[in-house]
């Protein structure tokens, strides 16, 4: 009994303090996070060295600024003003003053070193919480010189996501159609660069159409369609040897060619007596397996990550919608619903979503919606813009647009544009001529 | 109601009609191009395989269906290739640039296959013509208006050989 | 030409002329209309501050009316003395359940319902402070049906029945100025749960003695990267707000405090 009354005591004293204040934060900025980049120290020594190699002048500079641009590319952060650091890179890299770095507002600090070792290039890295003073990450890696600009990219890929938790996209390739001329004789021709603009290169001469090009998951291959001899057929390229083969042996025109997400397959439209139907052909065996049966078109048919599914374009309900079927071909269903046209659908590497092009009452959208259609959200609008593809990570669609003519037929432009998922941060990605159909590739690391 | 009132109305009502009359919409028709039903009538851009035989026919904005002016232009050329036996065709199928870049070089291999049909209607044998489809490629017209699309929106018959 | 414009001025003529007979305005007279009557629009927000559950607040204000009388019966001041934990209010507490306990010894049915409550409470978490009130107020309930006479022990009780709360003008100015500083990650995902709520220790003026994120184990769960994310950009939010904005006055009351960052609101849209 005495137990019994000596519990309740117990129980109800330490209630006697006050009740726990609980405020609801649900609200904040969207602001760019402010993140200084510190140039990544480097020895005497290396300096040379990698000055004689590859003609810069401060490699340690030369890789914090693509750090730098990444950053700021991605929307999300905003690198400050190297002009204002105190610290040396050197010092800051092993012991930051965080009072320092605080003083211009930093949140986010990225250090480092590189070093010329064994004919190689080592770097080092680390990033640092400014306001809760200590080491958020430490990373060193190792490769040859020439990839030094590949450095930069797999930084920002792992401070991205140690600061989004969503993994990276800097560390990867474009491929895409370059264009020039008037536009009823346009020459295009395969070109690929990395995702900020450099190392661009062409692949093909110019001589013959080439079109819708895509990679391959492996990242080795490339498959488009080419109006060699005046056959519009699906090939192949290898991005290493430069060797085209044509895919398969079809008695017409093969178009819309992407690879299943094993790297193993070629999924792809085929064309015959006025109905185009999607096809897969098997890159070992050759084994070519027909996927839809139906005299509508079908066509641009893509992937689900895990390889069980294909959204597709088709116009089998009298005008161009997005379809869902199961691999076999089988379960299809349609899944856009609203008003005007809908194609090129795309598979988001994450699964979730499926970005589309939208025509409607004269206007082009680029949107993106849940695999079940439902959830539509219609992210930038224009006179003509097409083709959205995602980034590896799902979150960001490269597409491109094109400029109005005026009455005499001039000024026609085609430019590569990306945008968030979000909406936010639109802008377009520069390249050396015009461009169209552009391809986001995985990322070259892993 | 007194006179005034009645006046006021009176004067607001014609008022209104004449503004509605105004309204009428005038009716282009320029000497150089037609669209009639959203497909291109005009001859323009229309070259000729021979004497009286057009090479091209046209078509409404996302259709594949032959007009009345079309089939008569097929059935000239028909007539031209009965004569010609030794020529062979390609039919080029085109499309305009308000639509997707893989869904229009479908729709121009459509538009192609409808002229073909028809061409073999007339008894014209399979093996003379091959389809090819440029979608919107290769336009004619590198206009950003509808009669500049129209005149896009064609299939073309080319001596092959 | 003139032909069809003086047809169709004609038929439009007539068309209006039709409209306008049908059309009773005017014909009529304007109707009087009633006099308007100004509404005055008052913000309200969608929550106020009860820090108990809601179960409690029913509770709490039956007996807060219930109070209220036994209260105006009694003679003595309004004065109430901020009552610190560290004074022993131990003594009058263990007068108040020795009252209880005599009680209850008295009332033979109250005792049971008495060990009803706990053993539900014994289910319950012991550390859960809403349902520790829950149950005080319960006793309360029947410790003041009991004791009509008062003294200063219920007046003690009165004093444990002040929430403790911010008012909402102290809330949406902390509110304000936190809003200021957290950048929200923009690449979290908007369909997960984004909800972070951290624990503040804090000095008089505002700083922070010490910070405790709750569901701790969250933030090294796989596929829960996001959430460390989420977790440590709210951190450096209440860093960068040092000193925060608090009441001048009550340190006792807001020391301790819980700041819920959730950012669903702001990605979803």
């Amino acid at each position: 009994m005495l137990l019994r009354y000596l519990f309740i005591l117990l129980i109800v004293i330490p209630a006697k303090a006050f009740a726990l204040i609980e405020v609801d934060i649900t609200r904040g900025n969207l602001n760019p996070l402010p993140v200084a980049v510190s140039p990544l120290s480097i020895d005497n020594k290396s300096k040379e060295n990698f000055k004689k190699i590859l003609k810069k002048e401060d490699l340690g500079s030369e890789i914090s600024v693509i750090v730098e641009n990444n950053l700021r590319q991605s929307g999300l952060f905003n690198p400050l003003n190297k002009d204002a650091f105190l610290q040396e890179p050197d010092v800051a890299n092993l012991k930051p003053r965080f009072e320092d770095w605080n003083l211009i507002k930093a949140q986010a600090l990225v250090t480092g070193k590189v070093t010329f070792i064994d004919e190689k290039l080592r770097v080092e890295f680390r990033l640092w919480d400014v306001l809760a003073g200590k080491e958020m990450m430490a990373l060193a890696f190792t490769t040859v010189p020439s990839n030094w600009r590949r450095v930069g990219h797999i930084i920002t890929d792992k401070v991205y996501e140690r600061l989004t938790g969503e993994k990276g996209y800097f560390d990867t390739r474009i491929i895409y159609i370059a264009e020039e001329g008037p536009k009823i004789k346009r020459i295009k021709k395969l070109a690929i660069m990395d995702q900020d603009g450099f190392n661009n290169k062409y692949l093909t001469l110019g001589n013959e159409l080439v079109l819708t090009p895509r990679f391959s998951p492996t990242n080795q291959m490339v498959t488009y369609l080419s109006y060699f001899r005046n056959l519009p057929r699906v090939y192949l390229l290898d991005i290493e040897t430069g060797m085209q083969e044509v895919v398969g042996d079809f008695p017409g025109m093969t178009f819309a060619p992407r690879f299943s997400p094993d790297g193993k397959k070629i999924i792809m439209s085929f064309a015959k007596d006025g109905n185009s139907d999607i096809y897969t052909m098997d890159l070992e065996n050759r084994i070519v397996e027909r996927i839809t049966n139906h005299p509508s078109i079908d066509t641009s048919p893509s992937y689900s990550p895990d390889g069980k599914r294909i959204t597709f374009n088709s116009d089998r309900s009298g005008y161009q919608q997005i379809y869902v079927m199961d691999s076999n071909g089988k379960n299809v269903k349609r899944i856009s619903f609203g008003n005007g046209l809908y194609g090129t659908p795309v598979w988001s590497p994450r699964g979730d979503l499926i970005a589309f092009t939208k025509l409607h009452k004269g206007k082009f959208y680029i949107g993106v919606m849940r695999t079940d259609g439902t959830g539509e959200r219609l992210l930038t609008e224009n006179f003509y813009q097409e083709a959205p593809s995602w980034s590896p990570n799902g979150r960001v669609l490269i597409f491109y647009r094109e400029t109005k003519t005026n009455s005499k037929g001039e000024g026609f432009s085609a430019k590569l544009w990306s945008i968030d998922l979000t909406g936010y941060n639109e802008k377009m990605v520069e390249t050396e001529t015009d461009a169209s159909d552009p391809s986001w590739s995985s990322l070259l690391s892993n | 109601m007194n006179l005034s009132k009645i006046l006021k109305n009176a004067f607001l009502i014609i008022l209104a009609s004449l503004v509605l009359t105004a309204c009428a919409t005038k009716k282009t028709s320029t000497t150089t191009g037609q669209i009639q039903g959203d497909t291109y009538t005009g001859t323009d851009t229309v070259k000729e395989l021979a004497k009286g035989v057009p090479d091209r026919v046209f078509f409404a904005t996302n259709e594949t269906v032959l007009t009345t002016a079309s089939r008569e232009t097929l059935r000239k050329q028909a007539g031209w290739l009965r004569k010609n036996s030794d020529i062979n065709v390609v039919l080029e199928g085109h499309a305009d640039e308000r639509g997707t870049r893989e869904y229009n070089l479908a729709l121009g291999e459509r538009r192609a296959n409808s002229a073909k049909d028809y061409l073999m209607t007339y008894g014209i044998s399979s093996d003379r013509i091959s389809v090819l489809s440029y979608g919107k490629e290769r336009p004619v017209d590198s206009g950003s208006s509808p009669l500049a699309w129209s005149k896009n929106r064609r299939s073309v018959t080319v001596k092959a050989n | 030409m003139n032909r069809n414009i003086f047809i169709s001025f004609g038929l439009h003529i007539f068309l209006v002329i039709i409209t306008a007979m049908s059309l009773p305005f005017l014909s009529k007279k304007p109707i009087d209309l009633p006099p308007i009557i100004s509404v005055e629009l008052i913000q309200i927000t969608d929550k106020t501050n009860i820090p108990f559950a809601p179960k409690a607040k029913k509770i709490i204000e039956k007996v807060k009316e219930k109070e209220k009388k036994l209260v105006s019966e009694q003679a003595p001041p309004k004065k109430i003395k901020k009552q610190k934990p560290d004074a022993v209010p131990l003594p009058d507490e263990k007068i108040e359940k020795i009252k209880k306990i005599k009680d209850e010894k008295q009332n033979p049915e109250k005792v049971e319902t008495e060990v009803k409550q706990i053993s539900e409470f014994e289910k319950k978490e012991l550390f859960d402070t809403n349902s520790i009130a829950a149950l005080i107020d319960k006793s309360k309930t029947e410790s003041a049906e009991t004791n009509k006479k008062l003294d200063k022990v219920t007046q003690d009780q009165d004093k444990e029945m002040d929430f403790g709360g911010l008012t909402l003008s102290e809330e949406d100015a902390l509110k304000a100025q936190i809003f200021g500083c957290w950048s929200i990650p923009l690449g979290l995902p908007f369909n997960e749960d984004l909800l972070v709520r951290i624990k503040l220790q804090l000095k008089p003026d505002g700083s922070i003695i010490k910070t405790e994120i709750l569901d701790h184990a969250r933030m090294n769960r796989p596929g829960q990267g996001f959430y460390k994310v989420l977790a440590e950009s709210a951190l450096r939010a209440i860093k960068l707000c040092q000193p925060l904005r608090v009441p001048s006055t009550g340190y006792e009351r807001w020391k301790d405090m819980q700041l819920n960052f959730d950012a669903r609101e702001m990605l979803e849209g």
